[in-house]
């Protein structure tokens, strides 16, 4: 029965447009596709819309054609025979109602206008025979509702941009290079706690070393705690002596010369540079006191006299100060030819330690009775004579940066470090190290000083003063450490122990300071001796 | 910078002010533009986009402002600031937004939007018919009304820095790395250099808003505005 009305629609259908054929196998099937097949006829449907040419227009008469037959399927029980056109325009309204509203409008009050114009069209296109008249009448009618639709929705997508705020010309653009990215992550928690100082900054934290900077070789250093046989002068150059021999290393250039040796049976006891690193100062064993020129390599005099070696030696400008195993201490004035101007003589044993405060005002001496004696550089006898240390005093040094202070260690059954205030006297302050103290450096660019020891850590120990802190223990040595320098920018300690080794320790780098200085050039500047002990 | 913000005025006010003590539209256009510049230096230091080393103090609206020395962060946000300017000037923009994105998920965490409205007087008769409409939604644009002076200006936009930097304080901390983006919504006749390309407004998911306060000048006023994602609620 349902065949009728396909097989009459076809030939007036197929003289319209191909397209017409997809449609006759779907309208084969029975009812329950209907919904695919819906859907399938709004997109045509709306594709052939978007079209304004008449003969899309035509193709979209068809499909409303097309969509008639497949209702009349579903609605056949009660359409039985009438295939006809007038019959099946009835169920075919709101059908057809429904598919333009939901394909282009959402407006309520479209469909009235919609239908009656698709209801015509479809009456005239239906009733027509040839497709040219339905052609031309298919395109005059669905035209207008064709273009209204935009219209429309160019106005409502203008009112929603206005009801949100949006203007409708604008472009959203993004700056298209992509932002450099940071070299590291951050982590923003330990920004909220950060110190106000910089100075905190990890970079610019000091490092306190646990290893040397440099090794180097001493080998014959004679295990003596009495001499002295380690300095650095101000032209940043080493002085050490190795039993007989004297040799002197060139912080800078890294070349080591041979400055002098002894004549047999005698050995260097005590060396000092001058306060200009030109000449140096060699204490020997059998008493005699010889000064060098350290740039010519030869000797420029010898000051004969004491008894018997000397082992410390100190310069004040052109006073220089020996201290004698006698216990005697003798100023010789290296400009004239009767050296010895005056003698100081209060130690009962060998002096081992003789340091000039820097203003030359006051001598501190050191000796194996376990007195330190504080003289006044105008009077022979003592100023003070402290009697705290109960063994050797060799290790003495007077405070760069509070001038009156002095600092001196005892010897193994002693292992103090006792503080002075040599205007007064008084002891202001005492460590016990727990060994033996053979030197003592203050240093020249932090409120600390550094400590060499012997038996039995054989250790080096930064303490801060005043308050007494242990900032640090190097490990340095197998032995005991004899003797240490500074380095004239006061970076670098220099200790030699009896394991022979000579070793270099950057323990007051400066951190703040070591660009200008550097810069500054500076007289051997610590980047410049870093930069040589590394190439060496 | 204070007295280069004068000297412009003064140049402006040779040509069109009346006083020195008010700001022309350019001299209006560059005080929009410095202020965009120091809001994203401080963005990209607050939120830790970049190390805090790269930032240097420099002394600007009476507060310390923290600037990048960072060369290529420097010259990368110069080209931005290059186009703005022009944008600015030529009015053509009317919101700058800068996006915290995440290097790893691309997603944005943040977004910063500054929303800029400009005043006119006849300088621009398309802008002015604009404004007449804007004035009627947002009376709180009185400001229009009476002059500014650049002190004012100034104490209105140290506010704004103020609360950007307080920001910190209710911003989620930023998990893993984060890169940043600048968006600018132009108007549909400014010119696009070809390093400018449309894009997506990059707004965050469920994001929480916060308006910050905004300044004007007698030409332009700027709002500010922080969306940011909460941390786990979804």
């Amino acid at each position: 029965m349902s065949f009728s009305t396909p097989v009459k629609s076809r030939p007036s259908i197929a003289s319209c447009s191909p397209s017409r054929m997809s449609y006759q196998q779907p309208r084969l099937d029975s009812s329950p596709l209907t919904p695919r097949r819906y859907t399938q006829l709004t997109s045509s449907f709306m594709s052939s819309r978007r079209r304004s040419p008449s003969g899309a227009q035509a193709k979209s008469c068809i499909h409303r054609q097309a969509s008639s037959p497949l209702k009349l399927d579903s609605y056949l029980p009660e359409g039985a025979l009438a295939g006809t056109g007038p019959v099946s325009s009835t169920p075919k309204r709101p059908t057809k109602k429904q598919l333009y509203r939901s394909s282009v409008q959402g407006d309520r009050f479209i469909p009235s206008r919609s239908s009656t114009s698709t209801a015509m069209s479809k009456l005239e296109s239906e009733s027509k025979i040839s497709p040219v008249s339905s052609d031309s009448s298919a395109s005059s009618t669905s035209s207008a509702p064709s273009y209204q639709p935009n219209t429309v929705a160019l106005a409502y997508q203008s009112s929603v941009a206005e009801a949100c705020g949006l203007a409708l010309n604008t472009r959203i653009l993004a700056f298209k290079p992509e932002a450099p990215q940071s070299s590291k992550p951050i982590d923003l928690r330990s920004q909220y706690n950060r110190p106000l100082k910089p100075a905190a900054n990890a970079q610019l934290r000091r490092r306190l070393p646990t290893s040397a900077e440099r090794i180097l070789d001493a080998p014959g250093i004679r295990d003596d705690y009495y001499l002295n046989l380690l300095d650095w002068s101000c032209n940043n150059q080493v002085a050490i002596g190795l039993d007989r021999d004297l040799y002197v290393w060139n912080a800078e250039t890294g070349t080591v010369s041979s400055l002098l040796q002894t004549r047999p049976n005698t050995y260097i006891a005590g060396i000092k540079w001058s306060g200009d690193g030109a000449y140096v100062a060699v204490g020997l064993s059998d008493g005699d006191v010889q000064i060098w020129d350290a740039e010519e390599g030869e000797k420029v005099r010898s000051m004969t006299g004491h008894a018997a070696r000397v082992g410390v030696l100190s310069w004040d400008h052109h006073i220089l100060s020996s201290g004698c195993r006698d216990g005697s201490i003798w100023n010789h004035d290296v400009r004239v030819a009767e050296h010895k101007v005056s003698e100081f003589v209060n130690h009962q044993a060998e002096v081992c330690g003789l340091q000039w405060r820097s203003d030359g005002s006051q001598l501190a001496s050191g000796g194996n009775d376990n007195l330190v004696n504080i003289w006044d550089a105008r009077s022979s006898t003592p100023k003070f004579t402290k009697s705290n240390h109960k063994a050797a005093v060799k290790a003495l040094a007077w405070c760069p940066w509070q001038l009156n202070l002095l600092a001196t260690g005892g010897g193994t059954y002693d292992k103090h470090i006792h503080f002075w205030n040599g205007t007064t006297g008084a002891r202001l302050n005492s460590i016990d190290t727990g060994s033996q103290v053979t030197s003592l450096q203050w240093s020249t660019t932090y409120k600390e000083i550094v400590s060499s020891h012997g038996y039995p850590d054989n250790n080096l120990a930064i303490w801060s003063y005043p308050t007494l802190v242990k900032n640090c223990e190097i490990q340095g040595h197998d032995t005991r450490v004899l003797s240490s320098a500074l380095s004239p920018d006061g970076s670098t300690l220099a200790t030699v122990a009896s394991d022979e080794n000579l070793k270099f320790w950057k323990v007051f780098e400066q951190i703040g300071k070591k660009v200008s200085s550097a810069v500054g050039g500076t007289l051997g500047s610590g980047k410049d001796i870093a930069k040589v002990m590394m190439i060496r | 910078m204070p007295a280069s913000a004068k000297s412009q005025a003064q140049t402006a006010a040779s040509i069109a002010a009346p006083t020195r003590s008010k700001l022309s539209l350019k001299g209006s256009s560059k005080v929009v533009a410095e202020f965009f510049e120091y809001s994203i230096n401080s963005i990209l230091f607050q939120r830790g986009i970049y190390p805090p080393e790269d930032f240097q103090v420099v002394k600007k609206y009476g507060l310390n402002m923290l600037v990048t020395v960072d060369e290529e962060v420097k010259a990368y946000i110069r080209r931005i600031m290059s186009q703005l300017n022009k944008w600015i000037i030529g009015g053509k923009i009317s919101k700058l937004v800068v996006a915290v994105v995440s290097l790893d998920t691309a997603d944005v965490a943040e977004r910063w939007q500054f929303d800029i409205e400009v005043f006119s007087k006849g300088v621009m008769t398309r802008k002015a018919t604009l404004v007449a409409d804007k004035e009627n939604a947002v009376p709180a644009s009185g400001a229009q009304t009476k002059e500014k002076s650049i002190d004012e200006v100034q104490s209105e936009i140290q506010a704004i820095i103020r609360q950007i930097t307080a920001s910190v304080t209710f911003l989620p901390v930023l998990e893993g790395r984060h890169t940043f983006n600048v968006l600018v919504y132009a108007d549909g006749d400014a010119q696009v250099p070809a390093e400018w390309i449309d894009s997506d407004p990059k707004e965050v998911r469920n994001a929480e808003q916060v308006k910050l306060r905004s300044f004007s000048t007698n030409s332009h006023k700027v709002d500010t505005m922080v969306a940011y994602r909460l941390g786990n609620a979804e």
